[in-house]
């Protein structure tokens, strides 16, 4: 009988209109050790102390309805992230990083917020590709170099076997304008639900195939500097694909 | 000002690095302090680090914590931080790359501050108390410290009994710290003043503050191996300490902006205390004694402050925090107001510790929105007599009756909680906890038949743990069951249990063993203590890193047995480790409610009847009032 309740309640549920605000975010310094889940809960609660009308799930188990471009891994920074809040009513997309802002903690800070009245895509789905920098000494020449090879197969584990998979195709470019020192290096690579490169990896493929030094890859910082859509080089803002 | 350095590397290798990071959302940075520790490397307020011997998840869920950060913080001559202790893992790290303890809010070396306060809540951190010290480069014992080490000192429910960790703490606060915390800080920051010098002296001045005990101030004296009592090294010492207790609760600090942790702790909401103190007496209960009188604060303060809880923390639930929920006078007013101040905004109330009738049915069924949480039952023993021998104010009819209503209304969930080993238990008592679990089923089998409800399969859970004798209780004196006695109840129950309906908790024997020493022990437990602790043993509150036989055999290279910590006391002729503390509550008392026990009599709760206890002494609370 209670289930039965529970379904009708469920199927009673009018749509609700979703007034989204889509923020990009950093997270640096010691903020980058706080996990994807852990920053979610973050940001709900420096929403709900900003008193700002975000929308929650229907069903038994509401959740806020907040939807993050791409998870990022505990110890990486992020200069250039998405989020999309849902809100009950309009609220000014300036108004709404001016009030969650000095909410959030140390480290993490919303900026270049629009307003979007109909978002038609999931903000998961048009991430495509990402800008990193690695910053470790004379990290520049062996990661350049990465990308010379036709392969670069990294093993993984998956499902308690141990799996060989080639990360070259998700490694695009270096990056345009690279800096003159050597300790830096900037890079495009496939990011997303279908397509992903994940930093760690890459740093492990540095170190397997060029010989770097495994202390100074586990010690290098890593900061994800934009999200995009598109495809490369014909790389898209975010902010354009609603 | 020193900074401790964790590379990435190293906070990258650990298990949840971001334990260790800090920069949370209302964490306190007196700016104009921290200034000048950057410019002179040093300040004129007084630093504190306030320590709890556990990992950061537990930490942050403790409300004391919060309480009494925040009063020294509202200070305007200190700066308290929070320490916790680093995880197995991080240890190793630590060590490994000679890392200091340091603090969450500026990294901090922990032997930079000038007070380093621990919150004991429970016996097993003892040894992450010697863990932080040792990680922090602080000498263990006080007799070791120099003028210009921090000032150690402890509170919370273990310092009550604090002589196994006597020799490492400085000072033990006793009762309630919102006061004495304060008080004690002024002191330090006279020391502090005038360049630290003298610490015998300060030690000495606290002393003389209601509720602060100095241990290096006495010494214990044995005669053939027994405690004989404490010896006072200086004629200013006081002879006994009375704890501190608050007498207005509605106009004490109340923490309302907390920190919020960045990561997910063990008990994530805010909290609101709607009382302290137990109108009930059950005679196991170490709380129920050591917090007395029963003050209540007023559901207008609550109301407001829950409000504004929920505002400032951002969090969705709130949970009520007290001895035993149902027994606060206004919490009609006070759930009512809470819930009608919540509507729309997501934020649920949790209730712990309800007894189950109408009301709190229905409460219930207001407050959590989503699915039926499983009922929880405290009934403690098995059979009605040996719940009167503990003054356990809950008859089988009481629990029939209010099952029998929440299986009505749909729940199917239940929970029972019990003790093995309580003083007089036979095995009768124990197949009574199997008993009282098979007329649970069937009553709910009933109840469906009768309510015309589908039956389901319910889900009863009987969970036993072990008892252990705490000190301030009427069975302070009494046996602790032995390891053998414990293993051959367990086995029995789990014997008796045969319903795919009923599913059978039970605990391990061998931690709650060695924390009856602990919780009785006296000042020779400090050297074995401290040899455990170099022998690797720590976090023993964790079963997986609890060590059983070092700690036996630690004791056997002191010579000393479980069994003389076990025994118990004398009730007429012996002394006990914790004698020169005043609860408030008489040892007389105690010793008539032991006997009411052996007789298998109730005591009324303090609210039927004054049992004439002694904590009126504190010339407050509920009991005081209605005199």
């Amino acid at each position: 009988m209670l289930q039965n309740e529970r379904s009708l309640e469920m199927t009673k549920q009018k749509h609700q209109t979703e007034y989204v605000v889509r923020c990009l975010f950093e997270r640096v310094g010691d903020a980058s050790f706080v996990g994807h889940l852990d920053l979610m809960h973050t940001f709900d609660r420096a929403i709900r102390r900003a008193e700002m009308p975000i929308l929650y799930s229907q069903g038994y188990n509401p959740r806020p309805m907040m939807v993050f471009a791409l998870p990022l891994g505990v110890g990486i920074d992020t200069l250039g992230d998405y989020v999309d809040v849902s809100l009950a009513h309009v609220v000014d997309a300036q108004e709404f990083m001016d009030k969650v802002n000095p909410n959030l903690p140390k480290g993490v800070r919303l900026y270049g917020g629009i307003n979007i009245d109909e978002p038609k895509n999931s903000l998961m789905s048009v991430v495509s590709v990402a800008m990193y920098r690695f910053e470790a000494p004379g990290i520049k020449a062996p990661l350049m170099h990465l990308f010379e090879r036709d392969t670069i197969e990294v093993q993984k584990k998956s499902k308690g076997k141990i799996v060989t998979t080639d990360i070259r195709p998700l490694l695009l470019s270096g990056a345009q304008n690279p800096s003159a020192s050597e300790d830096v290096v900037e890079i495009y690579c496939c990011a997303g639900s279908s397509k992903n490169l994940r930093p760690d990896v890459l740093m492990n493929a540095l170190c397997v195939h060029e010989g770097y030094d495994e202390d100074l890859a586990a010690n290098a910082s890593v900061t994800r500097l934009m999200l995009y859509g598109g495809e490369y080089p014909r790389l898209i803002d975010i902010k354009e694909l609603l | 000002m020193n900074q401790v350095k964790v590379s990435r590397k190293d906070l990258m290798s650990v298990e949840s690095p971001g334990r260790y990071v800090g920069g949370e959302y209302g964490s306190v940075i007196k700016e104009d302090v921290l200034k000048q520790l950057e410019q002179t490397g040093t300040c004129k307020e007084v630093r504190a680090a306030f320590c709890f011997p556990d990992v950061y998840e537990i930490g942050m869920s403790n409300l004391a914590m919060q309480i009494l950060y925040k009063c020294l913080n509202d200070m305007e001559d200190c700066w308290c931080e929070r320490v916790f202790s680093p995880w197995v893992d991080m240890d190793a790290v630590m060590r490994k790359s000679g890392i200091e303890l340091y603090s969450m809010e500026t990294k901090s070396p922990l032997r930079d501050f000038d007070v380093v306060a621990f919150t004991l809540g429970y016996e097993m951190c003892y040894t992450n108390v010697l863990q932080m010290l040792d990680l922090g480069k602080i000498p263990f014992r006080t007799k070791d410290r120099k003028d210009d080490d921090p000032i150690v000192m402890c509170g919370g429910p273990c310092a009550y009994n604090i002589e196994p960790m006597a020799d490492f703490f400085d000072i033990a606060l006793m009762g309630e710290g919102e006061e004495l915390i304060v008080e004690v800080t002024e002191l330090i920051k006279k020391y502090k003043d005038g360049g630290k010098k003298d610490r015998k002296a300060l030690l000495l001045e606290i002393s003389k503050l209601e509720g602060a005990y100095v241990p290096s101030l006495y010494e214990p004296i044995y005669k053939d191996g027994r405690y004989q009592g404490l010896n006072k090294l200086s004629s200013e010492a006081p002879d006994t300490i009375r704890k501190r207790i608050i007498k207005d609760l509605d106009n004490v600090p109340y923490p309302t902006k907390p920190v919020i942790p960045n990561i997910r702790i063990i008990h994530d909401r805010a909290y609101l205390e709607i009382f302290r103190g137990c109108i009930r007496g059950c005679r196991f209960c170490q709380a129920g004694f050591i917090y007395r009188p029963v003050r209540e604060k007023s559901p207008e303060t609550l109301c407001r402050q829950g409000i504004e809880i929920e505002h400032n923390t951002g969090y969705d639930e709130l949970g009520i925090l007290s001895l035993s929920s149902s027994d606060y006078t206004g919490l009609k007013d006070l759930t009512d107001g809470l819930l009608d101040a919540f509507e729309g905004r997501h934020t649920s109330l949790s209730l712990p510790s309800l007894r189950i009738d109408n009301f709190a049915l229905d409460l219930m069924e207001k407050v959590s929105q989503t699915r039926k949480s499983g009922l929880t039952f405290a009934p403690e023993a098995g059979t009605q007599r040996l719940r009167d021998v503990i003054n356990k104010g809950i008859c089988e009819e009481d629990i029939m009756k209010s099952l029998k209503l929440a299986f009505a209304g749909g729940w199917s969930t239940v929970k029972l909680y019990f003790m093995l080993g309580l003083p007089t238990e036979t095995m009768e008592d124990v197949k009574g906890i199997a008993d009282l679990a098979y007329k649970i089923e069937k009553l709910y089998f009933d109840v469906c038949r009768e309510q015309g409800i589908k039956a389901r399969k319910p889900e009863i859970t009987v969970s036993t743990s072990m008892y252990i004798p705490k000190p301030f209780t009427p069975f302070q004196w009494e046996k602790q069951n032995t390891k053998e006695e414990f293993l051959e109840k367990q086995a029995y129950l789990r014997s008796l249990i045969k319903s795919r309906n009923i599913k059978y908790i039970w605990h391990d024997v061998e931690t709650s063993l060695w924390e009856s020493v602990l919780a009785r022990g006296d000042r020779r437990l400090c050297d074995v203590i401290e040899a455990g602790y170099k022998k690797g043993c720590f976090y023993d509150a964790w079963d997986d890193h609890f060590k059983y036989e070092t700690w036996m055999e630690t004791l056997a290279e002191h010579g000393l047995t479980w069994e003389e910590f076990a025994k118990g006391f004398d009730v007429d002729d012996e002394h006990l480790p914790w004698e020169h503390i005043d609860v408030g509550v008489n040892m007389s008392f105690f010793k008539k409610e032991r006997e009411k026990a052996y007789r298998e009599e109730i005591t009324p709760p303090c609210r039927t009847k004054c049992s004439g206890c002694g904590a009126q002494c504190f010339k407050v609370g509920e009991c005081y009032a209605a005199k």
